[in-house]
């Protein structure tokens, strides 16, 4: 990271510190101190947004490790998402409290992961990528046809609740989400720095190469693969439990896709381009749905329901501006903005 | 045992669909190396075009079907020169996830230009069935191959005796090189997205043609046809014809001896639990080139 003339690293601590310097230290805690009081003056509307891109983060989050980091590109997420929230869905319809159903969720969601990621030892590139996609349907079609998934009509999993305090709301759920959230982006930044994270940049930069050096391929490829399928169960799992409803139609191929999508504007390989992309995508989906009644209000040839198929068009030239314009996603724009402005007077 | 073959004569009218997916998505992959998605609503459209000459602006069914070829043909240039040319020389991956992003594009446009139903689709080819030794056809499905067939040879003719043809599996070959024997490198691959998408929008019309135009048909028709071109080998255009026609008939055995112990949608599954198997034996297909990788 480059820095202002004369500031040294001395220490090792130092060295390999995420935040450096006092500014950035207030920063991190103001914008805590932001993110967790928002409850107080937000509205449902606010706070249900916020939910739902914590949530996103913590699915795209997972899939950022397992494509991002690793290489394996995974086309399956929204399915491993939809093994959490069964998985927690059944456990707490059957008494299990949600405490543990979400860990509970999350290790079933990177088990079936180990399942779905069994041919990255076989295959890689697009290969994966519709082998991913087939796992995605097989998990989906025995979803909607097993009895104990309640088909095509879901599960009702309850709230969670202590005691006898009862998280139903939106604000009440933002002190699970949320934190778990900062918990998960902890986890998933540290991660990327140590050993773990650095065999899986080895195997994403090339694989036979990484094998050369002593790198366990069929270990870290599933271990990628378990990890990033543990992050879609909490997040699976944390969607079930706040919307209350599990149905087949929250997890949908093209979700998986745009999640896909959300890493390449965000950018590949970082967790910051994890939150960028996650938030830049999902508020511009919220842009779409507010305009959409305007905008067939003013073309009423078009369908009635407009919002959804459009979302998809508006994604869709988004994803090919950033390929041809910025491939390396906002992450790398972010970089050089703050390389420009520390070294500000100067160019270089 | 007529159960058995009438499975399979029908698995073999439809898989005759699902080849010509295929071809097309390995026609792309074999000039430029990447997998196609695009392809699935390239046919979406192919159908939609045809749907406006023939029954909205009532033009004849020749005048139709060459208008409606020359549109799929546009919007397979336009893909290749503003999306795909210019991420030529960047990952592989960026190429392959550019198609998907065109497919979840065109596939929202397809959505709103559909309004969410289907389109009336014209009976322009004969129907009925007929029954030579105790089997149904249905002469809709057999013209269907019929058509499957004659592309095939139509392109396997043109690869085999014409200069732009031989141009092209050079260009298939190697890039550098062909490049410097004088062949436009350029010139091809937008040549060959004209083709496919032409290839893709005659699957489109036939498509529509046996189960009719509506808003999953080219999801549904799309995964199919990267199954069939995966396990025929997704460089080899004999592969994905024998491809096309296995999986439609292990998906109509499938849905005629599973359906009823499993229930239903059966057929569906079938083809991507075959891709799996197929990904984890044989990663290259059927008739594909193993590649031999280096450092």
């Amino acid at each position: 990271m480059q820095r202002p003339c004369g500031t040294f690293d001395e220490t090792y601590g130092q060295d390999t510190a995420v935040v450096r310097t006092k500014p950035q230290w207030g920063l991190v805690i103001a914008g805590l101190i932001w993110l967790l009081t928002v409850p107080l003056y937000g509205g449902d509307y606010v706070l249900g947004l916020i939910n739902h891109i914590s949530i996103l983060i913590i699915a795209v989050l997972g899939l950022q490790i397992t494509t991002g980091y690793c290489g394996l590109v995974s086309f399956g997420q929204a399915a491993f998402m939809a093994v959490g929230a069964y998985t927690s869905a059944i456990l707490t319809l059957n008494g299990v409290p949600f405490w543990l159903a979400l860990p509970l969720a999350g290790l079933a969601a990177g088990l079936i992961g180990l399942i779905g990621g069994a041919p990255s030892l076989r295959v890689k590139g697009f290969y994966l990528a519709l082998a991913t996609l087939a796992v995605h349907y097989v998990i989906m079609y025995l979803i909607m046809h097993l009895s104990i998934t309640g088909a095509t009509a879901g599960l009702h999993p309850p709230p969670p609740k202590i005691g006898n305090f009862v998280f139903s709301s939106d604000k009440t759920m933002f002190y699970i989400i949320v934190p778990l959230m900062l918990l998960m982006t902890y986890f998933a930044k540290n991660l990327a720095r140590t050993k773990l994270g650095r065999a899986f940049v080895a195997i994403r930069d090339n694989d036979l190469a990484a094998k050369v050096m002593g790198i366990n391929l069929y270990y870290y490829k599933l271990l990628a693969f378990f990890i990033g399928c543990f992050f879609a169960g909490i997040a699976g799992s944390l969607l079930g439990h706040w919307w209350q409803v599990v149905a087949p139609e929250q997890f949908t191929i093209v979700q998986s896709l745009i999640y896909v999508g959300m890493i390449i504007v965000g950018g590949l390989g970082s967790v910051a381009g994890v939150f960028f992309g996650v938030i830049s995508l999902r508020l511009l989906d919220e842009v779409v749905f507010l305009a959409a009644p305007a905008l067939s209000a003013a073309f009423p040839t078009l369908a009635m329901d407009i919002a959804a198929p459009l979302s998809g068009v508006v994604f869709g030239l988004v994803i090919i501006l950033f390929l041809i314009f910025e491939p390396r996603g906002l992450a790398h724009r972010w970089e050089i903005f703050k390389t420009s402005y520390r070294l500000y007077p100067f160019s270089y | 045992m007529t159960e058995l073959l009438q499975y399979v004569v029908t698995g073999l009218m439809t898989g005759g669909l699902y080849a010509m997916v295929g071809l097309s998505i390995v026609l792309v992959y074999k000039a430029t190396e990447v997998v196609s998605l695009a392809h699935g609503e390239l046919l979406g459209f192919g159908a939609l075009f045809f749907w406006l000459f023939f029954v909205a602006l009532g033009l004849p069914l020749w005048l139709s079907i060459l208008v409606m070829l020359a549109c799929s043909a546009l919007l397979g240039l336009i893909i290749e020169r503003f999306a795909m040319r210019p991420l030529i020389g960047q990952s592989l991956f960026s190429a392959f996830f550019m198609t998907v992003a065109i497919y979840l594009m065109l596939d929202g446009i397809f959505a709103l230009i559909l309004k969410g139903g289907a389109v009336g689709w014209p009976a322009f080819l004969p129907a009925g069935n007929i029954y030579p030794g105790g089997i149904r056809i249905s002469l809709s499905s057999l013209a269907t191959l019929g058509i499957c067939l004659s592309l095939f040879g139509i392109l396997a003719a043109f690869f085999k005796y014409t200069k732009i043809g031989l141009g092209m599996r050079a260009t298939a070959e190697d890039h550098q090189l062909s490049q410097s024997a004088g062949i436009n490198v350029k010139w091809v691959f937008l040549a060959i997205w004209a083709i496919s998408a032409m290839a893709a929008a005659i699957a489109g019309v036939s498509a529509g043609n046996v189960m009719g135009v509506h808003y999953y048909l080219p999801f549904f028709i799309l995964m199919k046809g990267l199954v069939a071109a995966l396990f025929g080998g997704l460089d080899s255009i004999p592969g994905v014809l024998l491809g096309g026609l296995i999986l439609g008939a292990v998906e109509s055995i499938a849905a005629g001896y599973l359906a009823p112990i499993v229930g239903g949608g059966v057929q569906e599954v079938a083809a991507f639990v075959f891709l799996l198997v197929i990904l984890i034996v044989r990663p290259h297909g059927l008739f594909g080139l193993a590649r031999i990788e280096r450092i």
